[in-house]
């Protein structure tokens, strides 16, 4: 059977969540002692910094103790404390948990990207340490699958929910690929400079920074490998670029209309993307009338990332759909193959019940002709078909409660016969 | 059973009409398989139309592009075999949306105007004549694209302007890549047609002792040429405004149409 246990951003806080955090040197040695606990056939550690989660394959559900006591030892606090804050999640509801967890569905930031790739390394990890069982080696196969599924089916996480990515997804409709793209960043401000670490990690050509402070604009240009110009040489540099940030504390704009006309007619009308996220406002407003000029200020930006969680939300909607169908198939393909060797003694049973009374039928007929013995086989055939099918059926599609299943095995088993 | 010989053609028609009616259903439902179907269903119609195409050419003994319904069929062949290109290229969804419809229509008409497999007037069968069809034909194709493309920039531009995403948002490729897919295709699609109509007035020259007949294909012929050749001097010298280029690019259309329509007379 399946067992998950675990803590999150939404029942524990972050100094339990770190506590139990598990570094990427530790990952392999904490997966190796989680396996070695006593009842624990299979195991995967996942860590990111929302989540702390241990996937465990055993035979005794009293193995939950064992890990939550473990848990317990590692975070450095009692048990009872522990549990305060542990969900526990069993069998079937394990599938769907991590099939959520991976496609980002259970992610503080729905449909972030990030979790799919920590997944993946969890169980690969494991796989590379032979820690994984089989049952946990299938899961973590479909986890994968399904997580890549529902991104490819309903591009959860294609939007940017952030301002400064909204730029970056913004500039990317604007020019297409970033790539020898020339930055200009006005001002010190943070969300500008975290832009421009955006626009920097597309590998832009180059970024210009201008500030009041000369000194401030060379220190900021050299986080970038870009080149600090003084702030009077803007209008210079606006025919050279082709993004520009405003994030002054000027408390009127610093880039006029005037200037920008000059330069998109300097620029052969090669688009300007504009991005003020000033308050009080950097660029003249009038700018956004001009051909070939882009203008976006930070509502501007915010209601392009608001947009996007909500798109985000619907299309959460639509990945639970994916998910829940690919969990019944996984768990109908579990179950179909725990039956596989009751079905196979059943039949065995069966057919050799068959062939023995058919022996005996033949011998108190005497002889008779091919067609008619023919006709008694094929008879006995589909009689015990016929009685196989309903066993059959139940046993593949049982329930994915390991007892309740273990229960029917053993009801099948005692009416026909079986050791 | 026996098949006809314009078995093909309805059968390209068919799959048209169902793989665009697929994909204009995905622009509402914002299914993104429906647009695959779509597109499985218009490379069907496409080899279909590839047949006919062979047919007209093993049947007649020339290029398939000597009246009305053959010159319709083939630029919507050319087209759809250039947007496929650049789907294959750029993976550009939206393109879809104006470019089936006018395969679509153009083999529509293709199929209604008939006269099919027509004989070849002795006077045409001649090498200039030939290749000033086929350039006329394949640089009418690059030019329905660039204005495709064209238009493509034209609704993102409004749409990052305006600062409100339309529905084909998601679909339309950056700015910068509809513009320059749009540049190119009329850079190229504008040099092949000005060579088609150059061999077309050699071989007025050479068969009638005059450049041009002034009729009706060959004035719009003429307009279509010189509103391209404005738009493309406005993508050359930087001077693009996204109205002027979606106005000249309707005018070139509208003159083209008429253009072909003109080839009966």
């Amino acid at each position: 059977m399946l067992i998950l246990l675990g803590l999150n951003h939404r029942t524990a806080p972050v100094d339990v969540r770190e506590r139990l955090s598990i570094s990427d040197s530790q990952l392999p040695a904490t997966t190796r002692a989680l396996r070695a606990l006593a009842g624990v056939e299979g195991a995967a550690l996942l860590s990111t910094c929302n989540r702390v989660e241990a996937i465990v394959s055993t035979q005794d559900e009293d193995v939950i103790g064992t890990i939550v006591e473990w848990l317990a030892e590692r975070a450095g606090a009692s048990r009872a404390e522990l549990e305060k804050y542990l969900y526990i999640v069993r069998h079937g509801d394990v599938v769907r948990h991590l099939f959520r967890v991976a496609a980002g569905l259970d992610s503080m930031i729905v449909g972030e990207p990030q979790i799919g790739g920590q997944v993946r390394q969890a169980f690969v990890s494991a796989q590379e340490l032979g820690t994984l069982d089989s049952l946990l080696a299938q899961l973590g196969d479909n986890t994968l699958r399904v997580a890549k599924k529902v991104r490819t089916d309903t591009g959860i996480g294609e939007h940017a929910v952030s301002v400064p990515y909204a730029a970056v997804e913004l500039a990317k409709k604007i020019f297409g690929s970033l790539r020898g793209l020339h930055v200009l960043l006005l001002g010190a401000g943070e969300m500008g400079e975290l832009t421009a670490e955006h626009l920097h990690a597309q590998q832009v050509r180059q970024v210009f920074v201008a500030n009041r402070s000369h000194d401030r604009a060379r220190e900021l240009a050299r986080r970038f490998d870009g080149e600090a110009v003084q702030f009077d040489s803007v209008a210079e540099h606006l025919t050279r670029c082709d993004i520009v940030i405003a994030s002054t504390a000027a408390p009127h704009y610093v880039v006029a209309r005037e200037q920008v006309e000059r330069a998109l007619a300097m620029r052969r009308q090669q688009n300007l993307f504009l991005i003020d996220l000033s308050v009080p406002r950097n660029i003249d407003p009038a700018v956004a009338r001009l051909e070939g000029a882009y203008l976006y200020n930070v509502d501007d930006l915010q209601q392009v990332a608001d947009g996007n969680r909500e798109r985000r939300q619907q299309k959460a909607q639509e990945a639970e759909q994916i998910v829940q169908r690919e969990v019944d198939n996984f768990r109908r393909r579990l179950v179909a193959q725990d039956a596989v060797p009751t079905i196979l003694e059943l039949q065995q049973r069966l057919e050799s019940i068959r062939a023995a009374e058919l022996e005996k039928c033949l011998r108190r007929l005497g002889p008779i002709d091919a067609e008619q013995r023919r006709a008694i086989e094929q008879f006995s055939s589909q009689l015990v078909n016929k009685i196989l099918h309903y066993p059959i059926l139940e046993l593949k599609d049982a329930s994915d409660e390991p007892q309740e299943r273990e229960s029917l095995r053993r009801t099948i088993r005692k009416i026909f016969g079986l050791r | 059973m026996s098949f006809l010989p314009t078995d093909p053609l309805y059968l390209a028609l068919a799959c048209y009409a169902v793989g665009t009616l697929a994909a204009l259903t995905s622009l509402f439902s914002r299914d993104v398989r429906l647009q695959r179907a779509g597109l499985v269903l218009m490379i069907a119609g496409f080899v279909a139309h590839t047949i006919w195409i062979g047919t007209i050419c093993t049947r007649t003994g020339h290029p398939p592009i000597t009246n009305l319904p053959e010159a319709t069929s083939f630029i919507a062949w050319t087209v759809f075999a250039v947007e496929l290109a650049l789907w294959i290229r750029y993976r550009v969804y939206a393109a879809v949306f104006f470019v089936y419809p006018l395969v679509l229509l153009l083999l529509t008409i293709s199929a209604a105007v008939g006269e099919h497999f027509a004989v070849l007037d002795p006077q045409l069968r001649s090498n200039v004549f030939m290749a000033h069809l086929l350039l006329t034909t394949v640089g009418v194709a690059g030019l329905l694209i660039g204005v495709a493309f064209g238009l493509l920039a034209f609704i993102q531009d409004r749409s990052l302007k305006s600062k409100q995403r339309g529905r084909l948002w998601d679909w339309i490729p950056s700015l910068g890549v509809c513009k320059t897919l749009g540049y190119r295709a009329l850079a190229i699609g504008f040099s092949i047609y000005t060579l088609g109509i150059l061999c077309g007035v050699l071989w007025s020259y050479r068969t009638n002792a005059e450049l041009m007949d002034l009729r009706v294909k060959q004035v719009g012929a003429l307009i279509a040429w010189i509103l391209f050749g404005v738009l493309l001097q406005q993508y050359i010298s930087g001077a693009y405004r996204a109205r002027r280029t979606v106005l000249l690019s309707a005018g070139g259309v509208v003159a083209i149409l008429v253009a072909i329509v003109g080839i009966r007379g």
